[in-house]
């Protein structure tokens, strides 16, 4: 068995919630959450989880900017462009050997645009998703509505019934 | 899987494709003469003649299948015009409805609570005089 260091010992700050049980107040509160940015094991993360733009990647951006893009045909201009410039690695492949690096630097630039135009579609899929299950509770309440309805009335209607029978009794 | 994932996966078979096709050609490519000075380099038999014909051809098919693959998952991307506003708005008359639907379920299932109670009482009412453990009125 490989020697391991054992586990550090838990933090010293059980000893402050000694009487919680009796005076919930007497112990400290939790710590409030973060915000921002924080370092986690010497590497830093954000709390704001947002799809970083292509220029802060120092990545150039093929398909133009603005608020509205058009993104099937976005995709499938860069789709058509992938297949021009592999067409294009096969011919300096054949002609100039030595000057593949550029046109595989190019490839792998579409690549990246592709993906980072994919991954800006994913709050939008998200909202989608939103819309969807909203409806889908709404159905579901709106049924539940119904059926307690429904049994409401036929419980009155064998009350009803029942005292009928009980009074010609 | 999800459309978005589906065409994420396909860009990335397009990619695998593509260098296994360049891999492959360059590994497998038979040699050739640079220049007259030199011999003709000697014709190795070793690959089918036929095998190094006909992989170029099968592999860009499967490139150019791909792509079309691509195009076709695209065509079939549900994006809804209107953008992130209207979806913004979209949601928000939801969750008013949701609520309103909401507020008319707890009220039916309040009252359908209070008819089970009175319901309950009744039966005990009913269940204590069979076994006469009060004196009837």
């Amino acid at each position: 068995m490989a020697a391991t260091a054992t586990y550090p010992p838990p933090p010293p700050y059980y000893k402050l919630y000694k009487d919680y049980t009796q005076n919930p107040k007497s112990a400290p509160e939790p710590p409030p959450p973060i915000e921002g940015t924080y370092v986690l094991f010497g590497s830093s993360y954000t709390t704001d989880d947002v799809l970083p733009s292509l220029e802060e990647q120092g990545v150039r951006q093929l398909y133009p900017k603005g608020p509205n893009i058009d993104f099937k045909n976005e995709l499938r201009s860069l789709n058509r462009e992938l297949q021009l410039h592999i067409l294009e690695l096969t011919d300096v492949l054949i002609e100039r050997p030595s000057q593949y690096a550029r046109r595989v630097e190019e490839i792998s630039l579409i690549f990246k645009n592709l993906h980072h135009l994919l991954n800006s579609l994913r709050p939008h899929q998200a909202r989608a998703t939103l819309i969807h299950i909203l409806e889908l509770q709404i159905q579901r309440r709106k049924q539940a509505v119904e059926d307690i309805k429904r049994r409401r009335e036929e419980a009155q209607k064998l009350l009803k019934e029942a005292l009928g029978t009980l009074d010609g009794h | 899987m999800d459309i978005i994932s589906q065409l994420q996966e396909q860009a990335n078979t397009i990619a695998a494709l593509a260098f296994n096709t360049f891999g492959t050609l360059q590994r497998d490519a038979p040699p050739v003469r640079l220049s007259p000075n030199y011999p003709e380099p000697p014709a190795n038999p070793t690959e089918d003649a036929a095998n190094v014909a006909e992989q170029p051809k099968l592999m860009s098919a499967a490139l150019v299948k791909a792509a079309k693959q691509f195009d076709a998952l695209v065509a079939a991307l549900p994006l809804s015009e209107g953008g992130e506003d209207a979806q913004l708005k979209r949601i928000s008359e939801l969750q008013v409805e949701n609520d309103a639907v909401g507020q008319e379920l707890q009220r039916q299932l309040e009252a359908a609570e209070k008819e089970l109670k009175q319901v309950q009482e009744l039966f005990s009412q009913a269940a204590d005089n069979c076994l006469n453990l009060k004196k009837p009125d």
